[in-house]
């Protein structure tokens, strides 16, 4: 009824439906470049959505636009998280330009296939019903099948898509049980009926099944303790863009799915039982944390320090407070900057080699001062350096969780195992800036050329790290805004 | 008359000259050296305009919000009164002086610009710690400190040791810091505020806000300044840090870095409850003692100097421990003259025999480097705590504040007796007797840049202790409930023997003993007797009481034990299990042989059992 309001996802999918039609006229040797014909839309697509008509209700204050009967709505929060997707794409678009040699054939529906789960993604941002949730995380997880095992001549990368497809399987099955569950009980998947009704549902136990089992699929997806046994395995043997993809844009879907849902239908579920985000963030910090230790293959690294960030993340959701939520999406921004600096790298460095260890990174610093001024940035935001992202993001979790230390002694007990956390974490970021300055015996010292694209993606990066990290107030401004749909 | 746009530069300038250094000089090495002593002499001058306009002012504060959040916020700010103006000058003097002084020491190194970015880097970041207005802005800064000292130590990254050395340690550091923000985050979930004036007035107005939280958060935050002024048992840290350049090790392992521990005790004295400060107390005697005990066996000069740093923060630690923070902080800048001038010298020497740094095969120094001579034998007697020269009453005003208890006392007076020993040793081998080696052989005097922050630090370093400062601090902590030693009036060298003759006369016969039992010793020795006459003894000093040892071992065991034991759990004991439970399906699983055996199976397994995990634990629970 009000389709214009999908105007963004309207002209995304155009793009990637039209990304394979072009597909067919362009010479081979062109096509790699038909990745920045799609950067390009979205960041024209990017910039529409801070002037588009349509939206003109939300600039003049209105709070919430709605399309399709409820299912879809358009809010702060929806195009904060729109926004997000965008930028990552952008960037995740230029990377795999530059992975384009990489990747044998089918390198237009690569980025097309990047568009749909872009799309997904963006969808996931407005859910306002269980079907459209649904819907939106089958789009972003059914792309992501194809896109980890793209590189198919690598045993890896197959091995990592098949893992992904079983385990993505299983984790759909759960959401699903949990939707026709809730559905079953309350008559209704739109997100405000569901509401409406929480005070008489809260006694049926099915429908505490249900919603249990809803968010334990979305749990998958931000890969929070204990489904988070793919990641490690996905991270490592998938395509670098699509791992970061995956890290970035996956994750923060799963997050804006979960805030929608505990705080758009079932809050008064989630007080049934508040220990439950308590113990899954606890467990997912340290478990990723102490698993992280060993690690060499620096994507993997990665894997497990991405299941601890997902651990981070959920302290900000588990504090149910305004503060808690603005926290989260400061931290999703800062984590965006920090990761895909380091995949950057990553992707250049791992270029023409057999692994990903982390030996590679001997001498990177001879090598390569921006690589590696990059990679120590991004190391220096996981840890949670001052004046990077990562830690204002951090500060912000924890601050938002000790304000309701006062009422539950839990969240102080999350917030010692947050910092003890970070401690250990520190021990193995600081593994990966050891190898890149003091690598003993670096064998080939030889400087490594960057193109032009990467040195891009490498600048925005560390200028989105050093920004978040010094000048916080503008971004929390507007997460703070966002966030206040979600709290009346 | 209030305004705070001076102090607000003299925070900022320093980053700039970072930021210039780092972005657009790299290549042009004496632009860099240029802009980035030009930064440092503006900020020092500035400092100097800053102590005049606001001498007098009781408290000047100017902040801006930097984050809110509804019901959170936080600000950032420069806090300005006597003690703030006091560090401000220490650090932009001295920093002024070792800028110049690593002109020369530094000139050959090809990486000379990213020496002064990192140094520039390390001025913002300890000034910014300076002028905090609350515990959050300086734990930034402290950890941007951290951070600065951390690339200054390994600068020199292709040597092992300094690799080594940088990572123990920011590390060390990191310990320290845990319990820094635990106690920060202690005190800002009672009081709601972080703000160190707003925490001051509500403690005066109810004392016993914190309750029952009042003495652990203060250890907590005492564990910043733990690991950050190196105190036992974190002080592993700090002699390994000599690794970095000579005019670094001066700078901020000596004169400014390492006192920033104290410098927050001081700032912040007013949450310290007597039990707290007792445990305060207790450390800094053990580190004083414990540390001049190692001191005594080392013949490395920098490491010497190094474990007499450890030895004299001890001190000032210990004083704030009993309830005298104003001898603390002047026992701090005092120190800051005469260490800094000590580094310098010591770098002087080394520059001049060509990185040679093992004090026996130094020798006969003394007239072929008069001036290094002279100043060093100032500065060591500056240490020693001589009568006429600085150290001697900012010492014997902490050995005053601790008369009361007879344990602190003695220990300092003991740890004086020590100090006296390994300096006046130090002195004796390196610049008595007859060359040891060829390279003191052919030593010269160093180049003028090096020489005259030589003779610049030696006033202060002389004259420092009746100048003033003490008074200033005095007037500064009296209505804070703390004490200093003496308040009679300026320009009174004998002032220590009239106001607490017993503390002033022994602290005197403590020099007096050590000096007899090194010049016994070690006049014109050619090798040290001691390790032939207690020889347990002396390995332990010369092996550090084997504190890193002990901690290898505890890290094996507990750190990577524990990453290991993850890791074993992961693999073996959850994918064991299951390999076991589900030796049916693996042989289906075989289809998939591109897949890891068994991997895949585990993972589907361990989700379905953490499903059921989740569901029983919330609903049947």
């Amino acid at each position: 009824m009000n389709a214009s309001l999908m105007i963004l996802e309207i002209i995304v999918g155009i793009a990637a439906l039209g990304l394979l039609l072009v597909d067919l006229w362009m010479p081979v040797s062109q096509k790699k470049f038909l990745g920045y014909a799609a950067a390009a839309v979205l960041g024209i697509v990017l910039i529409y959505s801070f002037y588009a008509p349509q939206f003109s209700g939300l600039f003049n204050g209105q709070t919430q636009l709605f399309a399709f009967g409820n299912m879809y709505v358009l809010d702060p929060l929806a195009l904060y998280f729109k926004r997000f997707f965008l930028v990552a794409a952008i960037i995740v678009l230029f990377m795999a330009v530059e992975f384009a040699d990489r990747i044998d054939t089918g390198i237009s529906e690569f980025y097309a296939l990047i568009l749909f789960a872009l799309l997904g993604m963006m969808y996931a941002a407005s859910a306002n019903d269980f079907v459209m949730v649904f819907v939106s995380l089958e789009l972003i997880t059914v792309t992501f099948y194809v896109l980890t095992s793209y590189q198919r001549a690598k045993q890896a990368s197959l091995e990592a898509g098949i893992k992904y497809l079983i385990l993505g399987a299983l984790s759909s099955a759960v959401l699903v049980f949990g939707i026709a569950l809730v559905f079953g009980v309350s008559g209704t998947t739109s997100f405000p009926r569901i509401l409406a009704q929480n005070q008489t549902l809260i006694g049926s136990p099915i429908f505490l099944l249900g919603s249990l089992m809803v968010l334990c699929g979305i749990a998958f997806k931000i890969a929070a303790f204990p489904f988070q046994s793919w990641a490690p395995d996905v991270y490592q043997g998938s395509p670098g863009p699509v791992t970061a993809f995956l890290a970035v844009g996956s994750k923060a879907a799963g997050f804006v799915l979960l805030l929608r849902i505990l705080f758009g239908s079932l809050p008064d579920v989630v007080t049934h039982w508040p220990h439950v985000l308590i113990i899954i963030s606890g467990i997912s910090i340290l478990y990723g944390n102490l698993c992280a230790i060993p690690q060499r293959n620096l994507k993997r690294l990665l894997g497990y320090s991405s299941i601890s960030n997902a651990g981070y993340i959920l302290l900000g959701v588990a504090a149910l407070s305004r503060e808690g939520d603005v926290a989260v999406l400061y931290y999703l921004l800062g984590y965006l900057f920090t990761v895909l600096g380091a995949f950057a790298v990553i992707n250049r460095i791992t270029r023409g080699q057999e692994n990903e260890d982390i030996s590679l990174l001997a001498g990177l610093y001879q090598r390569s001062p921006l690589l590696a001024l990059c990679l120590t940035l991004s190391m220096a935001s996981l840890v949670g350096v001052p004046s990077v992202a990562g830690f204002m993001g951090k500060f912000l979790l924890v601050m938002a969780a000790i304000q309701k230390g006062a009422g539950d002694p839990a969240y102080y007990i999350l917030v010692f195992i947050t910092i003890a956390g970070v401690g250990i974490s520190a021990y193995y970021y600081f593994g990966v800036v050891r190898a890149i300055y003091f690598s003993k015996n670096a064998t080939d010292l030889s400087p490594i050329p960057i193109s032009l694209p990467t040195r891009m993606i490498i600048y925005v990066c560390m200028a989105g790290m050093i920004y978040l990290g010094l000048f916080p107030q503008a971004f929390i401004s507007l997460a703070s805004n966002a966030v206040k749909v979600l709290h009346g | 008359m209030n305004d705070t746009k001076l102090a607000w530069m003299i925070l900022f300038l320093p980053l700039l000259s970072a930021a210039a250094i780092a972005l657009f000089t790299q290549k042009f090495r004496r632009l860099s050296i240029g802009i980035s002593i030009a930064s440092v002499v503006a900020t020092f001058l500035m400092s100097v305009a800053c102590f005049f306009q606001f001498h007098g002012v009781n408290v000047a504060d100017s902040t801006v919000e930097w984050i809110s959040i509804d019901s959170l916020s936080f600000e950032i700010g420069v806090h300005i009164d006597s003690l703030s103006l006091l560090m401000l000058l220490v650090v932009t003097g001295i920093g002024s002086l070792i800028h110049i002084y690593s002109s020369v020491y530094m000139k050959e190194d090809r990486a000379v610009s990213r020496y002064f970015a990192s140094l520039s880097l390390f001025m913002f970041s300890m000034l910014g710690i300076v002028l905090s207005t609350n515990f959050l802005q300086m734990f930034i800064f402290w950890e941007l400190v951290g951070v600065s000292s951390y690339l200054l130590i390994g600068f020199w990254y292709e040597r092992e040791a300094a690799a080594d050395a940088c990572k123990k340690a920011f590390i060390t550091n990191r310990i320290g810091d845990f319990g820094f923000l635990l106690g920060i985050i202690i005190i800002w979930s009672i009081t709601q505020t972080l703000s160190f004036t707003k925490l001051q007035d509500l403690l005066h107005t109810s004392p016993w806000l914190l309750g029952g939280m009042a003495t652990l958060s203060g250890v907590c935050i005492f564990g910043g300044a733990m690991g950050k002024s190196a105190q036992f048992p974190l002080h592993v840290w700090l002699p390994d840090a000599m690794e970095g350049p000579t005019p670094v090790s001066a700078l901020i392992h000596a004169a400014t870095m390492v006192a920033a521990g104290v410098y927050m005790l001081c700032r912040v004295f007013f949450i310290f409850t007597p039990d707290a400060l007792h445990f305060i107390a207790y450390i800094g005697a053990i580190t004083a003692l414990l540390a001049a005990l190692i001191a005594v066996q080392q013949n490395d000069i920098k490491r010497i100097l190094a474990y007499s740093t450890l030895s004299q923060l001890g001190y000032m630690v210990m004083a704030v421990g009993v309830a005298a923070p104003g001898a603390a902080m002047f026992h701090l800048v005092t120190h800051a003259f005469f260490k800094a001038m000590l580094f310098l010298g010591a770098g002087s020497v080394i520059h001049a025999l060509h990185h040679e740094q093992d004090i026996w095969k130094m020798g006969g120094l003394k007239e072929k480097m008069p001036v290094t001579f002279w100043t060093f034998l100032a500065g060591t007697m500056a240490l020693c705590g001589v009568p006429f020269f600085s150290g001697f009453y900012s010492k014997d005003a902490i050995l005053a504040a601790a008369w009361d208890n007879g344990w602190l006392f003695g220990i300092g007076i003991i740890a004086a007796v020590l100090t006296t020993f390994y300096m006046f040793r130090l002195v004796f081998v390196a610049f008595y007797g007859e060359a040891r080696s060829e390279s003191s052989d052919h030593a010269h005097e160093s180049p003028k840049a090096m020489t005259v922050p030589l003779m610049i630090l030696l006033v202060p370093s002389v004259i420092g202790g009746y100048i003033g400062i003490s008074q200033m601090l005095a007037h500064f902590f009296v209505p804070h409930g703390g004490e200093t030693g003496h308040e009679g009036s300026v320009f009174d060298p004998l002032a220590p023997f009239g106001h607490a003759p017993m503390a002033a006369l022994l602290g005197f016969l403590a020099v007096l003993v050590g000096v007899a039992a090194a010049y016994t010793l070690y006049y014109k020795a050619d090798e040290d007797p001691i390790p032939f006459k207690m020889r347990m003894l002396a390995r332990m000093m010369r092996n550090r009481f084997y504190f890193d040892e002990i901690y290898a071992v505890f890290i094996n065991y507990t750190h990577e034990g524990l990453a290991k034991f993850a890791d074993f759990v992961d693999r073996w004991v959850i994918g064991g299990a299951v390999h076991q439970a589900h030796g049916s399906t693996e042989s289906a699983g075989r289809a998939l042989r591109i897949v890891q055996t068994g991997s895949l199976q585990t993972y589907t397994f361990l989700f379905a059992a953490g499903l059921a995990v989740v569901l029983y634990l919330v609903l049947i629970h």
